[in-house]
């Protein structure tokens, strides 16, 4: 569906993207996770024919982009950054000027803009102006207005900035029965959380380069990254028959102790027993499983949020 | 409290716009606005007026007055045919023509009634009053009233007191003559702010016989050309501003992201600027209208007889003020760069171009400079239709041509200042 080959795209000395190269199916939900400044956005502008790259290809539908601007932006649907909507305008007049941009019947325009109202749970106040709502249904909207013309694929730039839970939740329930409905996305984000509930395959991007890419699990395979099962203990332990015990990577700092796992599910009975048997009095145990931001911070040596 | 002034002071020297608006725009404007009322030159004198003498008489004496008028240091006297130099007080170049008409020198000779015609552009008013104090100096105080008065005072002396002797004759002459001379710098006086009728003569019926007739080339029942002025210079400076806000709302779309959306849409960039542009068209047509239909309820400006060229200035006016209005939305930065840009520019055209105050009463090198503004063409164009009356050709198509021709270049620049400047989105 959406094939990206080695794409550069400089301003001046500043190298945004910088040797990008991706593949998505159809109908799959594909992540890419990077800190602010990454190349995420400069990415997908690229991808939505904006301006094209220095060098490199991208095809989408079997449409190189450069080349088939028209036609490429008639199967996309972009969900901007930016809240991109007129604010004194109401939210259905917004739906039917950005929906008019698109060669769409009236009648259909009309039917699709109701059907999107009330997937983003706004029909009873379409009739009121952007400007009165809140961040989160301004972001409702926003997403809207990238969907009347029904695309095939959706690339979202980061939609849930500034976004109430509420307004979150809703946008990635849309996101998900799109998803469902055989739509592939983009979906670019520096929330794990957001990429980890939504996304099939994820990119980890940094510095224009995606340094890693696969589902979660490929990912944390890739970057060695386990779960950590903490025990913290009334007196010290001793590492190195803990250690030899139970086989695993084991860590004691004070009373707490540290144990990689592969499978902390498996190995937590284990553990237990182990450490209860060696004497030690545990009054407390935490489970960190292996997350993107262990995986990001492996891969980038950074934290996702700088 | 000197926390806060220190603080405003501060962030206000942090703030560069807020300087160069406060300190720097003024400057400029007070420039424009000193060389436009403040007497011309920049120095504080007056710019000579320029008058159109036609010397039909071609006579020895009508070259005498033509050299009395020279002499006056404020006029600038162009020699033309009457034909010609009727032409361009009637398309409004110049505001007045002069006329000597032929057997002048023969009415003088034989002590006849004669008279100078000076034939003006109402619509030029101001200048007009000048003019007449001018004129009435350079003829009543020239050597050919001189002439033509001792003319007729021996003529009148002859007749009435036939077989005086010399020396009687040149006591009496000189007494009238004396009296002639107070009469005539009194004339001189009394005719500087008139708008017509005769300026000389003290001697009885000297008033009667050098006559300086003045004539409005455009009939006296029609609008008034201040009325035409008022809500055509007012008119064209308020669709700028309000054409360039419209303008504006590129750069507000650029900072709200919804160019960019416009842009992920499949039209081409080249019909988001054409949409603005006609909609600026559009807008312009519509206040224009208003401003007219306004001024002619309520002040009675003739306009029934007039629908066609005046809607054909009208469009012209809008499509160069929309140019301009897109052109200045595309070279600005920011809005706030739009707003200081502008009140700038469309300021110093306004002044420049007569939308404020007639452009006869600046010096003649700013005169020059009004036809590089737009407000010049539409101002004379809305001039040449609602007050000269000229019908839909020669001078009024070449004015309409202008104004379109000045409107496509704003476009073409736009477009180019469009994909430079608004269309850089990363």
């Amino acid at each position: 569906m959406i094939d990206v080959k080695d794409i550069h795209k400089s301003y001046g000395n500043n190298h945004a993207v910088n040797g990008l190269s991706f593949s998505i199916k159809d109908g799959e939900c594909y992540g890419l996770l990077g800190p602010n400044g990454a190349g995420k956005s400069t990415t997908i502008n690229m991808l939505s024919t904006l301006f094209p790259p220095d060098s490199g290809e991208i095809n989408i539908n079997g449409l190189d982009a450069k080349k088939n601007i028209e036609q490429v932006k008639k199967i996309l649907g972009v969900v901007p950054q930016e809240i991109a909507l007129y604010s004194n305008f109401t939210a259905w007049e917004n739906m039917l000027f950005w929906g008019g941009l698109h060669s769409i019947s009236a009648d259909a325009l009309h039917k699709k803009a109701e059907e999107l109202l009330k997937l983003v749970g706004l029909s009873d106040r379409k009739d009121e102006k952007v400007k009165s709502y809140s961040g989160g249904m301004k972001r409702r909207i926003n997403l809207a207005c990238a969907l009347l013309h029904s695309p095939k694929i959706l690339l979202l730039d980061e939609p849930t900035v500034g976004v109430d839970p509420q307004s979150r939740n809703m946008i990635f329930e849309l996101i998900e029965h799109l998803n469902k409905d055989g739509m592939t996305i983009i979906y670019t984000t520096h929330y794990m959380e957001e990429a980890e509930r939504l996304c099939d395959r994820i990119g980890i991007i940094d510095c224009g380069v995606i340094v890693a890419q696969g589902t979660l699990e490929e990912l944390k395979t890739q970057s060695e990254i386990q779960d950590v099962i903490v025990m913290h203990c009334t007196q010290t332990p001793n590492e190195l028959a803990i250690t030899t015990k139970l086989n695993l990577e084991v860590k004691v700092t004070d009373h707490t102790i540290y144990i990689q796992t592969g499978d902390s599910k498996k190995d937590l009975t284990r553990c237990v027993v182990s450490c209860s048997e060696a004497g030690y009095e545990i009054h407390h145990i935490d489970i960190q499983k292996a997350n993107l931001e262990n995986v990001f911070l492996k891969m980038t040596g950074k934290q996702l949020r700088d | 409290m000197f926390k806060i002034l220190r603080k405003e002071l501060k962030s206000f020297l942090k703030d560069r716009r807020a300087m160069i608006l406060t300190f720097l725009l003024p400057i400029p404007l007070i420039t424009v606005f000193a060389f436009a009322f403040g007497g011309g030159n920049g120095k504080g004198t007056i710019d000579k007026i320029p008058l159109l003498v036609s010397d039909e008489d071609n006579s020895v004496l009508s070259q005498q007055t033509v050299t009395d008028l020279d002499s006056v240091k404020l006029l600038n006297v162009i020699l033309c045919k009457y034909d010609s130099g009727i032409n361009l007080v009637k398309t409004g170049k110049r505001a007045a023509i002069f006329d000597i008409p032929k057997g002048f020198s023969d009415s003088v000779k034989a002590s006849k009634k004669f008279h100078w015609k000076l034939e003006y552009d109402a619509a030029e008013s101001m200048e007009m009053g000048m003019l007449q104090q001018l004129l009435a100096q350079g003829l009543y105080r020239g050597k050919v009233v001189k002439m033509a008065g001792e003319k007729m005072i021996t003529n009148s002396i002859g007749a009435q007191f036939p077989g005086m002797d010399s020396s009687t004759f040149k006591f009496v002459f000189s007494k009238i003559k004396e009296n002639f001379g107070d009469a005539e710098s009194d004339t001189s006086k009394k005719s500087s702010g008139k708008s017509s009728g005769g300026g000389g003569g003290g001697m009885g019926n000297m008033n009667e016989t050098m006559k300086l007739e003045t004539e409005s080339v455009v009939s006296a029942e029609l609008t008034s050309p201040g009325l035409v002025h008022a809500v055509a210079g007012t008119a064209v400076m308020m669709l700028l501003f309000s054409l360039t806000g419209m303008g504006g709302s590129l750069l507000d779309e650029k900072e709200q992201g919804t160019l960019k959306r416009l842009l992920y849409s499949p039209i081409h960039p080249s019909q988001i600027m054409l949409g603005k542009m006609f909609a600026s068209i559009l807008v312009a047509c519509v206040q224009l209208t208003i401003m007219f239909t306004f001024t002619s309820f309520v002040f009675g400006l003739k306009v029934h007889d007039k629908i066609l060229p005046l809607a054909l200035v009208i469009l012209a006016t809008a499509f160069a003020c929309s140019g301009f209005g897109v052109f200045l939305a595309t070279i600005a930065k920011s809005r706030s760069q739009l707003q200081g840009l502008s009140t700038l520019i469309i300021l110093s055209m306004s002044v420049l171009g007569g939308s404020m105050v007639p452009t006869f009463i600046m010096p003649s090198w700013m005169q020059n400079i009004s036809c590089f503004t737009l407000n010049y063409w539409s101002v004379q164009g809305f001039y040449d239709v609602l007050w000269r009356q000229l019908p839909l050709s020669g001078i009024l198509l070449m004015r309409l041509g202008i104004l379109l021709l000045i409107g496509a270049c704003f476009i073409l620049l736009s477009f180019r200042f469009f994909r430079k400047n608004v269309l850089a989105l990363d």
